[in-house]
């Protein structure tokens, strides 16, 4: 548990909640087979069931960093090893793009982070988690600004400012 | 002849003949140095329409207002051309649904202070790649500012600084939509913003669902922008959405081999509905 300068900024018991998107066909039951194992991993990380990593929509992860993960795992088969054949391909270059362009608006890089797990990895689905949420453990918590700053409005006269106004030809 | 003079006259000869239905093209606006894109139906407002340095709007994107009406003309410099092709490529329209006067173009003046406009600053194709005819010759036009500049200046701030940056972007949007609606890549029936009963984006105006809107907008249409710098003219807060585009854009160049969207009617190369077995691998 290695948290740099938290300096008050966050509870010394904060706990990173990390949101996992898994495959059905690979990690899903890779995940599943870590259990059977009796295998133990930080429980930080909530699991998603999706049918394919070729199903992952990039809004899934701006809606999950929204609403308040601190980080977001995605996960589908190796390569070829597609339940649907090419799904976790289009998923590829989907998420390479996704992931430098949320790097591109400031994400740190360990915040949103895809792997390739087989079922029978249920090992690399237990290191992976557990890495990730000790990279984001490290990081702290993910403050993205949610309302506009607010900002203050220069001051428009009404009727009692006109009304309090001496016309200038009066005075002079 | 002047460019201006060539095509009233085709615009009457296309309405007049039936060969069209209607013909877009841009009119003088309201006050001076401005121009209004023009829909006509009838030859004997040909007259109305203009040609000159000050015609800013991009027209492709009307044809699928119209293009119900029947065969539509349309002036085309480039990044009306390759709009077009866009909305083709997209199966939007049939290339036979539009009739085509090509003109070249010089770049556009801003209305207000009289200088290239950034997007025609930024234009790498100013004269049109795909017309029925000419109105007037090819022109050229000094070489095109350094594609992903913008990129590699935010990309050059430090993470944080990156982030604070994004921010106050997305924190003056208003999100009025109108780079969607300015858009030819941006030609779903419904839209995801539209799409109240799946609530895909919520009603609120604040950062974070701006932000959905914002990176959902680049997401969609990464593979497919034409650079036409349309999204950022109209944005009415100025936000610089180029940036963004050209970042993704950027990046499919490094890593799926250059291309540029939208060039001809056959390369139809759109990076995110495609792939290879020996991609980038870094998810390992």
């Amino acid at each position: 548990m290695s948290v740099v300068e938290n300096n008050g900024a966050y509870p010394e018991n904060w706990e990173p909640k990390i949101i996992a998107f898994c495959c059905h066909w690979c990690t899903y039951t890779g995940a599943d087979l870590a259990g059977l194992n009796r295998m133990n991993y930080p429980a930080n990380v909530r699991v998603l069931r999706i049918p394919c990593s070729g199903r992952m929509n990039p809004q899934y992860v701006i809606e999950a960093l929204n609403k308040g993960c601190d980080g977001v795992l995605v996960c589908g088969c190796h390569p070829g090893d597609c339940h649907y054949v090419t799904g976790n391909y289009y998923a590829r270059r989907r998420m390479l793009i996704f992931k430098r362009l949320l790097e591109y608006e400031g994400l740190e890089p360990e915040r949103f982070q895809v792997r390739w797990i087989s079922g029978a990895e249920a090992g690399k689905f237990r290191d992976t988690v557990m890495s990730v949420v000790e990279q984001v453990r490290a990081l702290g918590p993910l403050n993205l600004t949610r309302e506009i700053p607010a900002f203050e409005l220069p001051r428009i006269p009404d009727d009692e400012d006109a009304f309090n106004a001496v016309p200038e030809e009066v005075t002079a | 002849m002047t460019a201006q003079d060539t095509i009233r006259a085709r615009a009457k000869e296309l309405l007049e003949s039936g060969e069209v239905a209607t013909f877009i093209g841009w009119e003088a606006g309201r006050f001076a140095n401005q121009t209004t894109p023009l829909v006509i139906t009838d030859a004997a407002d040909a007259d109305k329409l203009v040609f000159d340095e000050y015609c800013v709007n991009t027209l492709a994107k009307y044809v699928r207002d119209v293009v119900s009406r029947g065969k539509v003309g349309l002036v085309v410099r480039g990044c009306d051309s390759r709009g077009i092709i866009r909305l083709v490529t997209d199966k939007v329209i049939k290339r036979e649904d539009v009739y085509l006067i090509g003109v070249g173009c010089p770049g556009m003046k801003d209305r207000k202070t009289g200088e290239l406009l950034k997007k025609c600053a930024e234009c790498r194709h100013n004269n049109p790649l795909e017309f029925d005819e000419m109105a007037g010759d090819a022109v050229e036009k000094p070489a095109a500012a350094e594609r992903f500049a913008e990129v590699a200046e935010v990309e050059a701030m430090a993470q944080a600084d990156r982030s604070r940056y994004f921010e106050s972007v997305y924190a003056k949007c208003i999100r009025c939509y109108a780079c969607r609606d300015v858009c030819p890549c941006c030609t779903c029936r419904e839209c995801f913003v539209d799409a109240r009963r799946e609530n895909w984006v919520g009603k609120q105006n604040n950062v974070a669902e701006n932000r959905f809107y914002g990176l959902t907008r680049v997401m969609h249409i990464g593979d497919r922008c034409i650079e036409c710098g349309e999204c950022e003219r109209a944005c009415p807060m100025d936000l610089p959405l180029m940036k963004l585009n050209r970042k993704v854009i950027q990046d499919m160049n490094d890593l799926f081999g250059e291309f540029e969207s939208a060039l001809s009617l056959e390369d139809t190369t759109e990076p995110l509905i495609e792939y290879r077995l020996d991609d980038v691998e870094e998810f390992m």
